[in-house]
């Protein structure tokens, strides 16, 4: 046992507790949406960055624009003072148009930075003066004046406006570069984490896949050598179910050949005490004889011995009915060791035959009975004919013995089939066995109930030792005043080495 | 039988051997009867101080014989009768209990002349007992040469 034991155990001590494979399933579900989650979040970040660095460009792109416009109108109307051409004054006109417009977008584009805004407030007035002198100009130049006109230029009223004006762009440029700096460093920062974020997943996503891997291997592994224990525990009950098998088999032998002995020279002594009383009876005859001779002799009457006879009669009678019901109950476990060392021979027998012949031998007492037996419809079966004849005889003869007083017997006999087995049901409307009695009325010399029928315990004991012998069951299900129901499962094929005994 | 055979008897069972006795002699057997209650002395008898059975050359001699002995078994006693070269004659009846087939056979291979069974019921016994003191009262026993 200690053994097994041990083999049991050892898959259940061999296994570390890790981290079962759902709770790994969770972990890398949650792992990859973290990562999905911070990916998400940094590609917004990342767009966010980039549309800002684009902000910042498109305002230093309208700064120069800006730029580039007042130096159009200052080329433009430099060109119309000298030459008066046409071509300059219109030149003028749209740079000038165009620089209001970008100097508005301008202050769109930086409404969110109240420096630049406030550079942008500055530089308003500055371009209105600048334009104004350019405007007062061109007036001079158109009116045909242009020594006025030129002298106005080179006095050049509006250049401190000019220079203020270039100052205060450089500035914005110079301010909105700094921004952009900043933020093209925090688009790199933002592109280095998603970078990182989506690595660093991969791995942990890796790390996770290879761990389930291991586990999953470690489990297979665990699992076949638990199955391999398994095995080997198997195998080793069912070498031990057949050594126990079969030391009770021998047991079993050494019980019935126990038996076989006892019961023998039981007898041997047996022999002895009825010789020796019949011999007594002889002797009391004689003795009688004797008496008698003598008495009349001495002229006395016979009737003085008459109570000596009794009495001799009396002890004789009681010795005489002993060693009879000694003699059967020897007989009966000799018959019964005798029985459990015949081999059985399995034929094919018609069970419903059997039946009707045993109910046929039977009719006799039945009729004078009153009583009457019903059978279903029975299988053939592969069993011992004697041993089937024996257990049917032996329940039927109990259910007509024991009927129950005022109520015609009705014995129903009936099968059922199961795989492997049938079970055959004796039922009958007798007077039923009290349940304390139900296991007792199987073992050999007991007996329940009123004790007004013939019979020494035997029959049910035998029964159940043949049923058992031939590896099937039987079962007692009673109500008292009611009847009683005898189910006897056998085998629908009896095995051959059931029961080998080489003589008897 | 003639009257100088003796029935050599061996049987522990003191009983069993007066009611054979009795049996035997209501078959009208008047021959001398010799109980012995085990084998140690019945062997003594049987084969004399030399072990040889020399002395028991002229006598007539019939053994009835139980196998089921304290010191040893029947089938020994019956084994050294049926090789002495003065018993080998002597007819045995083996009277015992056994019913083994295989005992049987063996009795009759080493020399037995009959083998009973004892009936387990006494009347059966006692009826048995008696037909063979009839059939004693008829047979021939060789003496012993």
């Amino acid at each position: 046992m200690a053994l097994v034991m041990q083999a049991a155990r050892a898959p259940v001590g061999g296994g570390l507790r890790l981290p079962g494979p759902t709770l790994l399933l969770i972990l890398g579900f949650a792992v990859l949406a973290s990562i999905s989650a911070m990916s998400i979040t940094l590609v917004y970040r990342a767009q966010d960055d980039a549309d800002r660095v684009n902000h910042t460009l498109r305002a230093m792109n309208a700064i120069s624009q800006f730029q580039i416009m007042i130096r159009r109108a200052e080329s433009a109307e430099r060109g119309f003072l000298i030459t008066g051409g046409e071509g300059f004054l219109r030149f003028y006109e749209d740079s000038k148009a165009r620089a209001l417009p970008t100097l508005d977008e301008i202050g769109t584009l930086t409404l969110d930075n109240p420096v630049q805004q406030a550079r942008l407030a500055e530089a308003r007035p500055l371009l209105q003066s600048r334009l104004e002198s350019f405007e007062r100009s061109i007036a001079m130049r158109k009116s045909g004046d242009v020594q006025g006109a030129q002298a106005d230029l080179k006095s050049d009223r509006s250049e401190g406006a000019m220079t203020r004006l270039g100052t205060l762009l450089i500035e914005m440029k110079a301010a909105e570069a700094q921004l952009l700096e900043s933020r093209d460093t925090a688009s790199r920062h933002t592109a280095g984490w998603l970078t990182a974020v989506s690595a660093g997943g991969f791995t942990v996503v890796l790390a996770l896949g290879g761990l389930a891997l291991y586990l999953n291997r470690r489990t297979i592994a665990a699992l076949e050598t638990a199955q391999q224990d398994l095995e080997a525990v198997n195998a080793g009950l069912e070498q031990r179910v057949a050594e126990r098998t079969a030391d009770l088999k021998e047991a079993n032998d050494e019980i019935q050949s126990f038996a076989y002995i006892v019961s023998h020279d039981l007898r041997s002594p047996l022999v002895n005490i009825m010789g020796f009383t019949s011999e007594i009876e002889v002797m009391r005859t004689d003795l009688f004889e004797r008496l008698a001779q003598l008495r009349e002799k001495a002229g006395e009457g016979p009737e003085a011995d008459g109570e000596l006879a009794a009495d001799f009669e009396e002890a004789l009678g009681f010795i005489k009915t002993s060693i009879t019901r000694m003699d059967r109950l020897i007989h009966a476990i000799l018959a019964l060791s005798r029985e459990g060392r015949k081999e059985f021979l399995p034929v094919d027998v018609d069970v419903g035959e059997l039946v009707a012949s045993i109910a046929g031998s039977m009719a006799h007492q039945m009729q004078e009975a009153g009583a009457e037996i019903r059978a279903g419809r029975l299988p053939v079966i592969h069993s011992d004919r004697l041993a089937l004849e024996q257990i049917f005889t032996n329940l039927l003869d109990n259910a007509l013995k024991y009927r129950r007083e005022g109520v015609p017997g009705l014995i129903e006999v009936s099968a059922v089939d199961t795989p492997g087995f049938i079970t055959f049901t004796v039922k009958d409307n007798g007077r039923g066995i009290d349940p304390k009695d139900r296991g007792r009325v199987f073992e050999l010399f007991r007996r329940s109930g009123r004790q007004d029928r013939p019979g020494e315990g035997i029959g049910l004991a035998h029964v159940r030792a043949l049923v058992r012998r031939m590896g099937g069951l039987i079962s007692l299900d009673s109500t008292l005043g009611e009847g009683s129901t005898f189910k006897v499962t056998l085998p629908r094929r009896l095995p051959t080495d059931n029961g080998k005994k080489t003589n008897d | 039988m003639t009257e100088h055979v003796t029935i050599v008897m061996v049987e522990d069972d003191e009983g069993h051997a007066r009611l054979i006795e009795k049996n035997i002699r209501r078959a009208g057997v008047r021959n001398d009867i010799l109980p012995f209650t085990d084998g140690t002395s019945a062997v003594q008898f049987l084969f004399g101080a030399d072990g040889t059975g020399r002395e028991h050359i002229g006598r007539a001699l019939l053994v009835l014989l139980d196998l089921n002995l304290p010191d040893m078994t029947g089938v020994e006693i019956l084994a050294r009768i049926k090789s002495n070269e003065h018993l080998r004659r002597s007819p045995v009846v083996v009277l015992t209990t056994t019913d083994d087939k295989v005992e049987i056979q063996r009795c009759y291979d080493l020399g037995a002349n009959v083998y009973v069974t004892k009936p387990v019921n006494y009347e059966n016994f006692a009826n048995a007992i008696r037909q063979l003191g009839l059939f004693f009262s008829v047979i021939q026993v060789p003496e012993t040469d």
